[in-house]
């Protein structure tokens, strides 16, 4: 262990000083593989000797950010982990820290350093001290109670002035459980113990946060990897740390990863392989009474309990889909015949069983569904297949189940590919639309004329300026949506909030159609400049395609010109590496280039000669008003 | 384990901590060291307690001058482990 330890830290050294660009790709693979605090520390120092000899990694796909640490304990070294685990995964990090138990002044002060700062991230990690429950253990409830809801409201309260002030996402630390036996059994009987009134304070900051704050689950993580191990009374008393080493490395992680949550989309599909995945056995070879799946033995509770586990997140709104290698009549036979199942046919929008190669499925999956292939999980217990689809669909995440069916639901749930930032009632909804997009696509091949089609839909488009209840979902599609985006712009829930009210043009449309509510499909944002209406972000869900959608969104969009006197409207095409279907979009929809360059193109439409499109959708205005 | 020996050691954890290349003496302290501030004092002794397999006690590093009395110090606690 310790030579094989030796001779990375070796290579790596003089990887360094021959600047060799693989270093950073093996910084990153041995950071994922410590939770050692020591371990981390080294693999930082490396990472500063780096960058202290101006060698740097590839500058695309870095995103810059600003995060601002506060609160009632000393930052580092937490500080040092969270920078070094947002460097090696692609985030250069500037950082602001408060002073020591200063942050109750920092956030109240609008001249303090917080602000001048302008974070997009501010970290508030509150000092337990101040928030446990101060009186007996024998008070009565409903007095403990009343503390508990004022310390979560003062918590809250900064939160809100954070978020008032600045604009930034707040990151709020909950509190770790004291891990001593005493008061004893009498703990779990009081709400006056401090294990339960930290409990419940945590509890009530959960369930009360609003959707500017996401919570990192200090309490989770310490019963995670045990609550005796996440503090370290010598380190708080000499230095005042909030937690011992080794969970400062579990802190900055999970805090990472909430940026990064914060930051880039979430997975939509999963997909899965059959034979010794979804039950034990081979199908094709063993038939239906063959398998393994059920109460029969432990191997087949295995399964039935694994298939439970995805039957969970697919009510959570994640789309299923089969990938196996079959005859397709064998592969349906258990979804359709086995009593055992707790997956049925009906819970899958695409189902592959054939004999093509997994990659080539995974590309007509993604066809069918409208959504780019980084948005895929893929599971299967066959090494091979996992490395196969890596190599020839490396868009797509694999999780290698292996042969022990025990391990299945661990390997599924630590993943942490499908981790809802926050839940937004489309998500609940959305597997029921693509199963209506199924639906909307027999009927497409069953009538001929395209028109026809798109008015037997019955399709009601609603246009509405940004309202508050639609931020989770306005921010979710402006931070998802890749392939119908003119200029992938991001925006947090906080800057969505921001436009509400602004003299800025920001109108989100939801569309219906006989089948479903599709949600808000379509986003279009712009501002005033001089006479010119100039388009910031103009995008669409890919669910709605050649559904005339975007000829009513430019219809509308061309009417608030008008009423803004604006001349013309101008767009831009920032291309990406996702974005080539709107490459000709602007031109496609009547306007003409001004100027083009490799990095974008600019396009304008004088008011005046704008024809509106017309369309089979019906749309209704400002429907939000009345709600 | 002598003193050398612990000095040795010492050499190896210093350089994973530090940037700059720190060669260890006895006579070497924070203040020779621009990056040895509070902050990496806190990295510095978690790694040395590691590389050693010790702990050291509430206010018992605070308490030495230079790297000479530090590895004094551990190699008491190593002798007692």
């Amino acid at each position: 262990m310790a030579s094989t330890e030796l001779i990375d830290n070796t290579i790596l050294k003089s990887q360094i000083l021959s600047k060799d660009p693989v270093f950073w790709q093996n910084l990153a693979e041995r950071t994922r593989q410590t939770s050692d605090f020591s371990e981390v520390s080294v693999l930082s120092t490396f990472r500063r000797k780096a960058l202290s000899k101006g060698f740097l990694p590839a500058q695309e796909a870095r995103t810059k950010i600003k995060l601002a640490v506060i609160g009632g304990c000393t930052f580092h070294p937490l500080s040092d982990l969270i920078l070094h685990f947002l460097f090696v995964n692609g985030y250069d990090c500037e950082l602001w820290m408060g002073d020591y138990d200063n942050y109750i002044w920092e956030v109240m002060d609008h001249s303090s350093g917080l602000y001048s700062f302008n974070p997009d991230f501010v970290l508030l990690i509150p000092p337990v001290w101040r928030y446990r429950y101060s009186g007996k253990l024998t008070d009565p409830q409903s007095l403990v109670e009343e503390e508990i809801s004022r310390n979560c409201k003062d918590i809250l309260d900064l939160c809100n002035r954070i978020n008032t002030g600045c604009g930034a996402e707040v990151i709020l630390c909950n509190f770790i459980l004291p891990c001593y036996h005493d008061p004893g059994s009498i703990r779990t009987r009081t709400l006056a113990s401090e294990w339960n009134s930290l409990k419940s304070l945590n509890m009530q900051i959960g369930l009360q946060a609003p959707n500017y704050v996401s919570i990192c689950d200090l309490e989770f993580l310490a019963a995670r990897t045990g609550g005796l191990r996440a503090r370290d009374d010598r380190g708080w008393f000499e230095t005042k740390q909030p937690f011992s080493t080794d969970f400062a490395v579990h802190a900055a992680n999970e805090i990472m990863h909430t940026i990064q949550a914060a930051k880039a989309p979430a997975k939509k599909v999963l997909v899965i392989d059959l034979d010794e995945t979804l039950w034990g056995g081979i199908i094709g070879d063993d038939g239906l009474n063959g398998i393994e799946i059920g109460s029969s033995s432990p191997r087949g509770e295995c399964f039935k309990e694994f298939q439970r586990i995805i039957k969970n997140l697919q009510e959570r709104g994640i789309l299923l889909a089969v990938c196996s290698k079959n005859e397709l009549e064998n592969a349906l036979a258990p979804f359709e015949k086995h009593p055992e199942m707790h997956l049925r046919r009906d819970d899958f929008v695409s189902f592959q069983a054939n004999w093509n190669p997994k990659a080539d499925n995974m590309a007509q999956i993604a066809a069918e569904l409208n959504l780019s292939m980084d948005s895929f999980v893929f599971v299967d217990d066959n090494p091979a297949e996992i490395e196969m689809v890596r190599q020839f669909a490396p868009a797509v995440s694999g999780i290698c189940l292996g042969a022990d069916p025990s391990f299945f639901i661990r390997l599924l749930k630590d993943s942490r590919f499908f981790e809802p930032r926050n839940i937004t009632e489309e998500d609940l909804v959305r597997s029921q639309q693509y199963k209506n997009d199924e639906k909307r696509m027999g009927l497409l091949t069953s009538s001929t004329d395209i028109n026809t089609y798109l008015e037997s839909l019955q399709m009601v488009a609603y246009a509405n300026d940004f309202h508050p209840i639609d931020v989770p979902r306005l921010a979710q599609l402006i931070n998802k949506s890749n392939q119908f985006n003119l200029t992938t712009h991001r925006r947090t829930e906080s800057e969505v909030t921001e436009l509400i009210g602004s003299d800025q043009v920001a109108l989100s449309f939801r569309l219906t159609d006989r089948f479903g509510d599709l949600g808000i499909i379509s986003i279009v944002i712009a501002k005033v400049v001089e006479e010119i209406l100039e388009i910031d972000t103009w995008l669409m869900s890919c669910r709605v395609l050649k559904r005339q959608m975007e000829h009513v969104v430019l219809n509308e969009l061309m009417t608030r010109a008008a009423q803004l006197n604006c001349r013309k409207v101008k767009g831009v095409y920032i291309p990406t590496s996702k974005n080539q279907m709107v490459k000709d979009f602007y031109t496609n929809m009547g306007f003409a280039v001004t100027s083009s360059e490799t990095d974008q193109t600019e396009y304008e439409l004088i008011t005046s000669k704008f024809e509106p499109f017309s369309t089979k959708i019906s749309v209704i205005r400002g429907s939000n008003d009345k709600s | 384990m002598t003193k050398a020996e612990v000095l040795a050691k010492l050499q190896d954890v210093f350089d994973s901590t530090f940037v700059e290349t720190v060669i260890v003496t006895e006579e070497l302290s924070a203040n020779d060291v621009e990056e040895w501030d509070s902050l990496s004092h806190i990295t510095l002794i978690v790694s040395v307690e590691k590389s050693f397999g010790i702990r050291f006690g509430l206010g018992e590093v605070e308490s030495t001058r230079n790297v000479g009395e530090l590895a004094d110090l551990i190699v008491k606690k190593v002798g007692a482990a």
